[in-house]
């Protein structure tokens, strides 16, 4: 079945200072969902069947990236349909959300060169998250990562149980999918660049900018794909 | 009583202020003189020559004048565009400094109703230890902005000279699309309009930024002109943003006007001027950061993130709501009113009543000699470039190895480029690619300040400037539709200094006028001078044009082995006047004049070649700027995957000027062998130059006959462009 066909309903939660909700509805929209805008002061979520935290620099990355929007009146709510197993995709500066708020493992902290970057990473799937169809692996996707706070770091000794438990989505690797430390751009542990627990997702590349082979890459459009639960895309 | 050399005048410009008043101005009154008739907002030196420029065009919507320039893009959007300096504040205050220039550029074309997509910069360092502690600051503060307001930096231009040490130059571009004919700006506003200031509260910061800053030269007192610098706060810049957009939308305002450069003071003047009428401001109603802000420093502070709107009574409560909306401090602070006056009043208290035709237009200005622009029909005499007369490896290495050429990724690597996801061709290009609409027109992006063109002649080195931007645009056959200007020069008190700069304008405005593409605004930055050491004449180029198919640019990189490699249009006269290797070699020399008729030609059959391209065989193209054809060819192969080689035959007295010569308007072209013959006959029949100079191979080197051979490894080449023109000698 399509997703034109299922016609899944993807809330999209905008703080003050997002700025990358207008791509992600974008890519929603191009994938065939209906993408629903939601407001960071609701207290109630409506009836969606996914959530999308994007990217941006909530309440202007003052005080830590995301630490202000993890306290934000949506939260709760977001909080509560993670629970109850709604599928939720944190994307850069919602991924920083999400672990600010406890809902992911880890925290993201400064690039330890003290320096933006963006370019196009490689990025090697190393466990597939729930619910996610048609990526395996060793996979590999090309994708895209613009941040300034996106240094990975778990607590002493938790490193081991994420690989265990299998919630180590995707580490920064050479193109041949090797991971070493001259493939990390950021000074993530393990090369962590995403991480998954339940039904929560959370990754630092952007793949609502990578949609198209003409914008330097479509594995954006893989993932996002896979996260529906939808098998298309191929193997690279 | 405040003295009028305190706010910047001249003693002849306050008595023609008491003649046009026909009394003595109180103090607020001279402040307000100061900032508006200073160079940076009267642009009394420079309008002169700016009349040279030509602004009409076929997609002109809205030319010189506005917060920005306005061209047509399609039936369905308008694109506003405009450069803009921030020089001085940079050396000052390196990460506030450009972090500004950033987010005030973007405001003006907010201020147009446009939303912003795309930010160029054109950055000038200095060599010492404090210029590279100042680009790390200036690059910092760039991306610190863009980044988080989410508008994608795209393409730029990066150049070095010991003359930018205490000078470096931040000229930003910024281009918006709005929706096409949507009209707003500062001149709609109407008597009994309400006058909102929204964003930040206004604060101490910045206050004769413009009079006193950015209109004078350094000395050693500068560093004490810190505070004069503003800070940005891209996260109010974002909300200013929304708000904006979303009144202009709604159509809930008559007239808007962003605060810059002598904040309040320009802005009210501004709109009360273009728009005809009269405003009263009361600065008791502008909410303040801190307690005990005089009026002078309310009406001289240049807080940034504030806006100045117009609206209707009738529809005020939905715009207060609307502002409500994004949680933005705003307030009632004055009326428009029918007349022509700025008054202040603090409650019931008259402080200033000001003919706003006075205030912004009565400046005494500079006035040219008749003769003056005969003085730029011949290149000045100075020294020639040198003529090397044998080619050889280490001359290729430090050319791609010059700080000129070498690679930017370091640079742009720290911005956001691909935000908005419409960027096709990103800053590792020669020019941006945006797509504006699936399967339908892109929009082209190029800059180019090529300074060291204009050194010795500034006129040559202005057209050259137009010819360069306008080249990467015919590469892939795109319309252009405007260009911009950013102007940067000496002290124009001093003559010479003073000719220099016009030069540059002249130049610029003839090659417009040859090329036909208007120029719809610009900034001009003077003063950029320490010491009593000047900077070299600068012009940032800017241009926007139309690409007719964004999802597959003509690539810029060979694509197999067996390629013929040839040169459309090379010069008739070679000289490495201006050039890389002319430094290198220790003589500048003065960059060549263009001949115009056959580079107008050169570059229409570039862009006819550019939307044809499978009927004469254009495989891939690239324009040839600073660094000479050497460079560009260097950069085709090295970026191509897998890499490529060239196997080149070339003249032996005259190789190296072939390859290291940066006459604009010559282009590397990449062709199939087996259409040969149509690519002959078409350049033939254009009366046009095509010489073929060898071909791709698939060894990862370029391999040079002339007299004898040369070769360089890509390998050697990469490192020389990564790591400098130096490396293989170290290592």
């Amino acid at each position: 079945m399509t997703l034109e066909e299922t016609r899944q309903v993807v809330g999209i939660v905008v703080f003050p200072g997002s700025n990358c909700d207008q791509d992600t509805i974008q890519a929603i929209m191009d994938l065939g969902a209906i993408p629903r805008v939601l407001d960071y002061r609701l207290r109630q979520l409506p009836a969606i069947d996914r959530l999308i935290l994007p990217g941006g620099f909530s309440y202007g990355d003052y005080l830590r990236s995301g630490a202000l929007a993890a306290a934000a009146p949506i939260m709760d709510a977001v909080g509560e349909a993670a629970t109850a197993g709604m599928p939720v995709l944190g994307i850069c500066n919602g991924f920083q959300i999400l672990c600010e708020r406890g809902l992911l493992p880890g925290a993201l902290l400064p690039n330890p060169h003290g320096e933006f970057v963006c370019r196009l990473e490689t990025l090697r799937v190393t466990a597939v998250p729930s619910g996610f169809q048609g990526l395996s692996v060793g996979d590999r996707l090309a994708l895209p990562i613009a941040h300034h706070e996106g240094s990975y770091r778990v607590s002493d000794g938790k490193l081991h149980e994420l690989f265990e438990q299998g919630q180590v989505f995707l580490q920064y690797s050479d193109p041949d999918g090797v991971v070493h430390p001259l493939t990390n751009p950021n000074g993530s542990v393990a090369n962590i660049a995403g991480v998954t627990q339940g039904s929560v997702v959370g990754l630092m590349p952007h793949p609502e900018r990578a949609m198209a082979e003409y914008l330097g890459s479509a594995d954006g459009r893989r993932l996002l794909q896979a996260w529906f639960g939808q098998k298309g895309g191929h193997g690279c | 009583m405040l003295t009028y050399a305190e706010v910047g005048l001249t003693l002849s410009e306050y008595q023609e202020i008491q003649r046009l008043l026909s009394r003595n101005p109180n103090d607020l009154e001279l402040g307000l003189f100061g900032a508006l008739w200073s160079e940076h907002c009267s642009y009394k030196n420079s309008k002169p020559f700016l009349a040279w420029l030509p602004n009409q065009g076929p997609f002109v919507v809205q030319g010189p004048g506005g917060n920005a320039g306005v061209v047509l893009f399609n039936q369905d959007y308008d694109v506003a565009f405009k450069i803009e300096s921030h020089n001085h504040p940079s050396y000052v205050e390196p990460v506030q400094g450009a972090a500004t220039g950033v987010g005030g550029i973007l405001r003006d074309i907010i201020a147009m109703g446009a939303r912003p997509i795309a930010v160029a910069d054109v950055l000038k360092f200095g060599t010492n230890d404090k210029a590279r502690a100042l680009r790390q600051g200036i690059v910092e503060g760039i991306g610190a902005y863009g980044n988080a307001i989410g508008i994608p930096t795209v393409t730029g231009s990066v150049g070095y000279s010991a003359l930018y040490d205490a000078n470096p130059l931040v000229n930003v571009l910024a281009v918006g699309l709005l929706p096409h004919l949507q009209h707003i700006g500062a001149d709609g506003a109407k008597p009994g309009s309400v006058l909102l200031l929204m964003g930040q509260a206004t604060g101490r910061d910045g206050i004769h930024g413009a009079s006193l800053l950015a209109s004078q030269d350094f000395g050693t007192e500068t560093e004490a002109m810190r505070p004069t610098v503003q800070v940005g706060d891209p996260f109010m810049g974002k909300l200013l943003m929304e708000a904006t957009l979303r009144i202009v939308r709604e159509g809930l305002a008559d007239a808007v006007q962003d605060l810059g450069a002598a904040g309040l003071t320009s802005a009210l003047a501004e709109l009360a001027y273009a728009s005809h009428v009269g405003v009263s401001l009361d600065v008791a109603a502008v909410p303040c950061r801190e307690t005990g802000m005089s009026a002078y420093d309310i009406m001289l502070s240049e807080t940034q993130e504030r806006m100045l709107l117009s609206i209707p009574e009738a529809n005020l409560e939905a715009a207060l709501s609307a502002i409500e909306t994004f949680a933005l401090p705003v307030a009632e602070v004055g009326r428009v009113m029918p007349g022509d006056f700025l008054r202040i009043v603090c409650e019931t208290q008259l402080l200033a009543d000001v003919p706003t035709q006075v205030l912004v237009a009565s400046c005494p200005r500079q006035v040219l000699a008749d003769d003056f622009v005969e003085r730029f029909t011949e290149p000045p005499v100075g020294e020639s470039a040198p003529v090397p007369l044998t080619l050889d490896h280490d001359l290729g290495l430090r050319v791609i190895g010059h700080p000129d050429c070498q690679d930017r990724s370091p640079i742009y690597q720290r911005y956001d480029s691909m935000i908005q996801v419409r960027t096709v061709w990103g800053p590792q290009h020669d020019s941006a690619i945006l797509r504006i609409g699936e399967g339908a027109d892109g929009l082209q992006i190029a800059v180019a300040a090529p300074s060291r063109w204009a050194l010795m002649d500034s006129v040559a080195g202005g057209y050259g400037a137009v010819v360069d931007v306008l080249s990467r645009i015919a590469t892939q056959g795109s319309v252009p539709l405007g260009l911009t200007d950013g102007i940067n020069g000496g002290n124009p008190d001093k003559p010479e200094e003073y000719q220099r700069v016009a030069g540059l304008v002249w130049g610029i405005a003839q090659a417009a006028q040859d090329f036909g593409v208007p120029v719809t605004g610009g900034n001009v930055s003077l003063h950029n001078e320490t010491h009593s050491q000047a900077i070299w004449p600068t012009a940032a180029l800017g241009v926007v044009a139309r690409h007719p198919h964004p999802e597959t640019p003509i690539p810029d990189r060979p694509s197999g082995k067996g390629l013929k490699i040839a040169v459309l249009n090379p010069p008739e006269e070679l000289s490495l006047g201006g050039s890389v290797l002319a430094e290198l070699l220790g003589r500048i020399g003065a960059y060549p004049r263009i001949v115009p008729d056959r580079t107008v030609q050169a570059l229409r059959l570039m862009g006819d070649w550019a939307r044809d391209p499978d009927t004469v065989g254009l495989l891939a193209c690239r324009s040839v700027g600073i660094g000479g054809l050497f460079v560009a060819l260097a950069r085709a192969l090295m970026s191509a995957s897998p890499e490529y080689g060239a196997d080149l035959r070339l003249s032996s007295d005259r190789a190296a000027l072939e390859l290291f010569n940066e006459t604009a308007g010559q282009f590397l072209v990449f062709l199939d062998p087996s259409r040969q013959a149509t690519w002959e006959h078409s350049a033939k029949r254009a009366g046009m130059t095509i010489a073929i100079l060898g071909e791709t191979t698939d060894s990862p080197q370029i391999k040079i006959q002339a007299g004898r051979t040369v070769t360089w490894e890509l390998q050697a080449l990469w490192q020389a462009f990564r790591e400098g023109g130096e490396y293989h000698r170290v290592g």
